[in-house]
């Protein structure tokens, strides 16, 4: 874990915020308010909720900026660089799991997520992988298919 | 009297078996550090869509009161308390342990959380159908202001109000997705069919509360604190209890006013009333060492909160804390719409739910006590297979409610987000409660100025309204005081159970 100087992050989440709500703003100024009757129209809340965060974020950044440089008690801990890199390929197994899900079917996609699950993890020993993940799915397949009359595709 | 009739469903095998599953497992998914009662209710409320409602709701609330005491397990065996609520139970629930007395600590605790539970039961049976009558006179301009006092409360509860802020606007923007609630037309869908009844809420739950801890756990996966202590014995002693009966009166009101407040949670009451048991004790110097009014104050009060945060969800439809907000997914999702008008259109609802607090209190007793010689081993489960469970639970539950894929990508987007928040400082639940609250904001406030003709002064009139906005007001502006008086920024402790 290592510390992230926290006026660096708060002041480049407050950049991203603005240019969020510049593209919200577009996007806002492309709905059409018809036979909403005056003000009470469908932008009427997103543009308060742009104006306020986009003002907010500004504070966040005039905050960021005018902190005290030096060590800070809640500076925000971000994992090591091995970790995030494990944490992204898990984010990317998800992303294929969320489109396997449907296409291969439960029992397939989950097997191998299962298995690529625990290796992202640090398990390396071959009968937790090939036994856990069969048991595991196997059991909540059942489960949900036969008690709980959930379809699973 | 009339209403009594609506008990009996709840003495079903059936229903008391969903009870006492949800209540196990809530005391398992609490008792594990880092997966919280919030977790457990995010990840099984699709498990309760085929039931009956009672049945259904029922099975969350036991979920949310055995997490909630299931946190004491870890806070007093590892020093790690469970969930958030159970922090100030390792200040005197640890040295007891490390004594050789965890058994009469975990005892303690069980025995405190019940007396805690089953006081804010009543608490809660008398004291909502009371309020849900005043609030059925409420119109649009008092839903609004409401609305906008449960929001500003969140936020302002945050560790960072500026960021809790934020991330309350993020909500409601969020919210505004998919169709206009007063014309139908359709907003940011970007082209998506999908989006068109805008993020469907249980997913973005699941994603916010359950996906970004898998996260938080490969992040910090080989770092936890594995040496958990012996335990013997189960029941606390006699002294003990007669020590503990001002701390165990004084948890269960103080838990039982917080759970009340909007936006406050268990974890909040649980050091106000540590503080308060010992600023009235005659023997101060003993908490802190293992000393059995500390956790019975704790306690007390962390599970008196569960039941009171009833009370707003059920009568004005404002959630209390952030898994009672969690909880109205789980009415919405039986299409009911938590708010006083579900006592007179869903009594039996009401009245079972009531009910059902009492039973999962009872249930939690008896599964905490007969579970106390085994709980170093339920410590024991190995994390990462645990992880990768919880992942296909988060998908299966996604998907089941609507057979939808986007779910899917909605719900893994929401743990993303919900990962990146905790790490920088932001609020999840004052998110997950714009996500609920900002909808019936909006329609209250466009339905009151369309009726109004914009006149905007309506919303400034009338004396609920104004108490609504004037508490909304205070509520921002009290933290900001008191902080900048401080000198510092100090964080209050997080909101999730």
């Amino acid at each position: 874990m290592r510390a992230v100087d926290p006026r660096r992050s708060d002041a480049f989440i407050g950049l991203g915020l603005l240019a969020l709500c510049g593209f919200m703003a577009w996007q806002t100024s492309l709905i059409r308010s018809v036979g909403s009757g005056g003000a009470a129209g469908p932008t009427l809340v997103p543009w308060i909720m742009i104006a306020g965060t986009a003002l907010l974020s500004l504070l966040m950044i005039v905050r960021a900026l005018r902190r005290p440089a030096g060590p800070e008690e809640n500076a925000p801990m971000m994992p090591s660089w091995g970790t995030l890199g494990r944490m992204t390929l898990f984010f990317l197994m998800l992303i294929g799991y969320a489109v396997a899900f449907s296409t291969l079917g439960y029992l397939g996609s989950t097997l191998i997520v299962f298995v690529a699950g625990l290796w992202l993890f640090g398990e390396r020993r071959l009968l937790v992988l090939a036994l856990v993940p069969l048991v595991v799915t196997g059991a909540v397949y059942l489960g949900f298919t036969r008690l709980l009359n959930v379809w699973l595709p | 009297m009339d209403n009594l009739v609506y008990l009996l469903p709840l003495f079903d095998l059936e229903v008391l078996w969903v009870i006492a599953l949800g209540t196990f497992g809530g005391l398992i998914i609490g008792a594990l550090p880092g997966l919280t009662a919030t977790m457990g209710v995010a990840l099984l409320i699709p498990l309760t869509f085929g039931m009956a409602p009672v049945m259904g709701l029922n099975m969350l609330i036991g979920i949310y009161i055995g997490g909630i005491y299931g946190g004491c397990v870890s806070a007093i065996l590892l020093r790690t308390p469970g969930t958030p609520s159970s922090a100030a139970t390792v200040l005197d629930g640890y040295p007891m342990a490390a004594r050789g007395e965890a058994g009469r600590a975990l005892g303690m605790a069980t025995v405190a959380s019940t007396i805690g539970g089953l006081f804010a039961a009543v608490v809660l049976a008398t004291l909502a159908p009371q309020l849900a009558g005043v609030a059925l006179k409420f119109g649009s301009a008092e839903y609004f202001a409401l609305a906008l006092f449960g929001l500003t409360i969140i936020a302002s509860l945050s560790g960072d109000i500026l960021k809790g802020v934020i991330s309350g606007l993020l909500g409601i923007l969020i919210a505004c997705v998919g169709s206009d609630p007063i014309t139908g037309g359709l907003r940011y869908t970007f082209g998506v069919s999908g989006f068109a009844s805008g993020f469907a809420f249980t997913p973005a739950l699941i994603g916010l509360f359950a996906l970004s801890e898998v996260f938080t756990q490969m992040e910090r996966f080989g770092q936890e604190n594995k040496v958990t202590l012996k335990v013997a014995g189960r029941w606390p002693t006699r002294s003990d209890l007669r020590e503990s009966r001002g701390a165990l009166v004084r948890g269960s009101i103080i838990g039982t006013i917080i759970g009340i407040i909007p936006g406050t949670g268990s974890g909040t009451a649980s050091w106000i009333a540590y503080n308060e048991a010992r600023r009235s004790s005659k023997t101060p110097e003993k908490f802190g060492t293992g000393y059995a009014p500390g956790i019975a104050a704790t306690e007390s009060a962390n599970n008196a909160v569960c039941a009171a945060a009833l009370i707003p969800l059920l009568a004005l439809g404002i959630p209390g804390d952030v898994v009672t907000a969690v909880l109205m997914g789980g009415l919405m999702i039986q299409g009911l719409a938590p708010g006083p008008m579900l006592y007179i259109t869903n009594p039996d609802v009401v009245v079972g739910i009531f009910g059902g607090t009492f039973i999962a209190t009872l249930f939690m007793f008896v599964f905490g006590m007969a579970l106390i010689p085994v709980f170093s081993r339920i410590l024991m489960i190995p994390r990462h297979i645990l992880a990768v469970t919880i992942v296909v639970f988060c998908f299966i539950g996604s998907f089941a409610i609507n057979l939808n894929q986007v779910d899917l990508y909605t719900m893994v987007g929401f743990g993303l987000l919900g990962w990146g928040m905790q790490k920088f400082g932001f609020s999840q639940a004052a998110l997950c409660i714009a996500l609920i609250l900002g909808p019936m904001m909006e329609a209250n406030l466009r339905r009151g100025l369309l009726q109004t003709h914009n006149d905007l002064m309506a919303f400034l009139s009338g004396p609920i309204t104004l108490l609504f906005l004037g508490l909304a007001f205070l509520s921002m502006l009290l933290p900001l005081i008191a902080r900048s008086r401080a000198g510092r920024g100090t964080s209050t402790p997080s909101q999730n159970g």
